[in-house]
């Protein structure tokens, strides 16, 4: 089974980014919660080639506006 | 330990090892529950210990000494803690909290890890591939995080 670890960094905040491993890849306009706050996925690259289960990720996400939090899944 | 195996099956460092190497590694786990602001490492301090998060998140702090003053990457699941002491014997380089009610961490001490790498090379040989493979990954993660 796939092992996706991923590399999150914000653009436009004071978030540091987040490592780590999951079962999907994240995918670009996808909501994420890391931390307290919920950001939006602006970019998805593999960072390095895969090596046996396991994909190494990098996805960009920028905050979200108050008005665009919401539902986690839209 | 069938529980611990499947953890340990999707930990990166563990990744090419056969299962009955697995279970060898299961063996000198042992499993610690922190509350959201637990301290796992201090800066600057002696630590002899390996942590794996299985559940929740921490959050890796620098500071002035002891006093940790600003957030530098969170880790969650699947991630490994405390990897530079445990190769190079110095001090703690970051303070380690955690973040979620609960996180909870396996544990692995030095003299242990040291004395399985020494019987088996090639869980050693593995092992120490992945940590370095971590490594590079951690220092990807800091280059674009800087960038951004």
């Amino acid at each position: 089974m796939p092992i996706y670890k991923v590399s999150f960094v914000i653009v436009g905040g004071d978030y540091p980014g987040t490592i780590v491993n999951l079962s999907r890849p994240p995918e670009v306009g996808e909501k994420v919660k890391l931390g307290a706050q919920v950001y939006r996925v602006v970019e998805v690259l593999n960072l390095i080639p895969p090596r046996g289960d396991f994909h190494y990720i990098h996805a960009t996400c920028r905050p979200l506006q108050p008005d665009e939090v919401g539902n986690l899944n839209n | 330990m069938a529980e611990l195996n499947e953890i340990l099956q999707n930990v990166e460092i563990f990744d090419g090892l056969e299962k009955a190497e697995l279970d060898q590694v299961a063996q000198i786990c042992r499993e610690r529950k922190l509350h959201a602001g637990d301290y796992l490492t201090t800066q600057g301090e002696a630590g002899d210990e390996l942590y794996i998060v299985t559940q929740g998140f921490v959050e890796v702090l620098l500071g002035e000494g002891t006093t940790p003053t600003r957030v530098v990457v969170n880790l969650g699941a699947g991630q490994i803690i405390g990897e530079m002491a445990l190769l190079d014997q110095g001090p703690r380089s970051a303070s380690v909290r955690a973040v979620d009610e609960p996180t909870i961490v396996q544990v692995i001490n030095r003299d242990n890890f040291d004395l399985l790498c020494r019987g088996n090379y090639h869980i050693g040989y593995i092992v120490m591939r992945n940590i370095a493979a971590d490594l590079s990954f951690k220092l990807r993660h800091r280059n674009l995080s800087e960038m951004g």
